[in-house]
């Protein structure tokens, strides 16, 4: 028995009127796309792609002009199918009047949940997002990262099977951002399935099995990662401590090989993310070993194990 | 197998009042109850400055109680229209511009229940607000009322000494004297502004869910909220005028515009009360039936518009 998608987009689309009646404007066109259970499935592409609008539609917020969405099962206009979701919308605000407490609690009630159960929920959601100590600041006084995470927060409360971010990582820092990052990953080794929609495409080729790339609101690519970005035709071998002996050896063995061309050598480059964040919070973790900058941080490695070939370790 | 196999009910009080209260809280943390200091400076200003008035003799007690609490309840009816168009006009406007109605919706929340919520949160505050200002007022009107009785009492004394009047003369005065104090009617007045306050209200409901813009809704709400109390007038005059028969076409299109435009005009009994008026219980029934058709109308055509409304 096949198990019931985590969600099902059928031939959706989705036409918006133009201002002053200036016809329809066709936001997603035919898309269908499957996410299994357990699967962190990224949406990529441009601005005014259709992204959002497929998220929207997947949410019940926008009515599809033709085509049908499903989480688990349950068609997506119906109240009943957002049971099982959990969404993060791009730059969210969430009410500032409220502290980060009383915000999990606002949305866990909003769900049913009450006195103990709520409580002891609230108290896991601030431990996991790492925002204990802010619990009782009000979230007009949080930073743009510390809003991500209560937004998080919040569409974890009702220990949702699916979870919808969009953008989650827009406007963050890049320490902010990882953190984001490995929240996602610990969801993932949890069995939660993630639709994840970002502008980041390595952070959604480090998190994400499969991807849909979506243009002018058509899907036009979708698979498994490493499917997609594998050059079929070419091999990479990355050595420890080679010299420069072995180096040229190696060099005249493909030489002498017919048909087989050394594309490039030379050292691996580390990305800007992981200079920033080896000089910026490794740094104070060395300074101060005591104090903790929260889980995941790159300071103890992360669960950074999915994009190794070009990572640059120490001796 | 889902974890959640119940289904949400389309209709839920404890959901409709989480939104109601956090709306509340919400209100409550913009400070908007600093216009009960703008109520107890007004009160104030009246104890200090003596009002002028022309009345007899006789009438200077009801006179002075009536010239209290005019401008008295005047704010309160002020503070309640305000902050039932304001608050609602700002509302969805804002949780839409803020993203935080995605939050809210993509959880099972219908959005009947969140509509209720928002409307529900706006008169709990008016509510309250015109609690703590009843409060104050039958305070202040009690305390003013005894001083004046006691001032009528002597005069009154010197009168029927004089026998310029009699005991009976005295019991009418000092019944009039008391119909302008702390009665029941006075009471009912205030409930009567809350339910004008609670009809503008949803009426601010309704058009801030197909309004573009907190301006607009505020704009059509107070327009509204004019058109019922004076346009109203001036139908009434032209329908005489002009000898309209009651299913004439003419007749049904006013009947029309005052659904579209709530009917103030038999609120304005709030008017006549202040005025010493008896206030017939009766008629608070039937104000409270037609806020609650005119609540009932609005909400239900909101839920039909917001259920259709991009998001």
């Amino acid at each position: 028995m096949s198990e019931t998608p985590a969600v099902q987009v059928s031939s959706l689309v989705k036409d918006f009127r133009g201002s002053f009646g200036r016809g329809m404007i066709r936001a997603v066109d035919d898309v269908s796309l499957q996410i299994a259970p357990g699967e962190v499935y990224g949406l990529i592409g441009p601005n005014g792609s259709g992204k959002s609008t497929t998220m929207k539609a997947l949410l019940g917020l926008v009515t599809p002009t033709s085509g049908t969405c499903a989480i688990f099962g349950r068609d997506s206009s119906k109240v009943d199918s957002r049971q099982e979701v959990g969404f993060l919308p791009e730059n969210p605000y969430f009410y500032k009047h409220l502290n980060g407490e009383e915000t999990i609690r606002f949305y866990g009630k909003l769900c049913g949940m009450r006195g103990r159960s709520l409580r002891e929920r609230t108290e896991e959601l601030l431990e996991l997002v790492d925002l204990q100590d802010a619990r009782k600041r009000r979230l007009g006084a949080y930073s743009k990262g510390m809003l991500q995470r209560i937004g998080l927060a919040q569409a974890l409360v009702q220990d949702p099977r699916l979870l919808i971010l969009d953008e989650p990582t827009a406007g963050v820092d890049p320490i902010g951002s990882r953190q984001i990052r490995d929240l996602i990953f610990n969801l993932k080794e949890r069995g939660f399935t993630v639709f994840l929609c970002s502008h980041l495409l390595e952070q959604v080729q480090e998190v994400c099995d499969r991807v849909g790339i979506i243009h002018k609101g058509t899907l036009v690519k979708e698979g498994r990662l490493e499917e997609l970005i594998s050059i079929e035709d070419q091999t990479e071998i990355i050595l420890r401590n080679a010299t420069p002996d072995l180096l040229h050896r190696i060099h005249e063995l493909a030489d002498q090989e017919e048909g087989v061309d050394l594309v490039r050598s030379g050292n691996p480059r580390t990305t800007l993310e992981r200079l920033f964040l080896r000089e910026t919070v490794q740094r104070d973790a060395k300074a101060d070993p005591g104090s903790g900058t929260g889980q995941g941080s790159p300071a103890d490695g992360g669960p950074d194990g999915c994009n190794n070939d070009t990572e640059e370790d120490s001796p | 197998m889902s974890r959640h196999p119940h289904s949400t009910p389309l209709f839920s009080f404890s959901r409709i009042w989480i939104i109601a209260g956090n709306t509340f809280t919400h209100l409550m943390r913009m400070k908007v109850f600093y216009f009960l200091l703008v109520f107890v400076l007004i009160w104030l200003g009246l104890n200090v400055f003596k009002l002028p008035h022309t009345a007899g003799p006789e009438s200077v007690g009801g006179e002075e109680l009536r010239l209290l609490k005019a401008p008295l309840v005047g704010t309160m009816k002020l503070f309640a229209i305000i902050i039932g168009i304001v608050a609602t006009a700002l509302l969805i406007p804002r949780d839409v511009e803020d993203r935080t109605l995605y939050t809210i919706l993509a959880k099972p929340v219908p959005r009947l229940d969140y509509l209720l919520g928002k409307l529900f949160g706006v008169l709990l505050l008016i509510l309250a607000g015109l609690t703590v200002m009843t409060l104050l007022l039958d305070a202040v009107l009690w305390y003013r009322t005894q001083g004046i009785l006691s001032e009528f009492d002597k005069v009154a004394g010197i009168l029927i000494e004089q026998q310029q009047w009699t005991v009976e003369d005295r019991q009418e005065a000092r019944a009039e004297l008391l119909s302008h104090g702390v009665t029941w009617g006075l009471q009912g007045a205030i409930l009567v502004i809350f339910f004008e306050a609670a009809i503008i209200a949803a009426l601010a409901l309704l058009v801030s869910t197909f309004s573009t813009s907190t301006l607009f809704t505020v704009v059509i709400s107070t327009l509204s909220y004019f058109i019922g109390n004076f346009i109203a007038d001036g139908l009434d005059h032209w329908q005489g005028s002009s000898g309209i028969d009651e299913g004439s076409l003419g007749d049904l299109s006013t009947r029309a515009l005052f659904v579209a435009f709530p009917d103030f005009r038999p609120f304005k009994i709030v008017d006549e009360v202040l005025a010493g008026q008896i206030f017939p219980p009766d008629v608070l029934g039937s104000l409270a039936l037609s806020t609650g058709l005119y609540v009932g109308l609005y909400v239900v055509l909101s839920w039909f518009i917001f259920t259709y409304k991009e998001i």
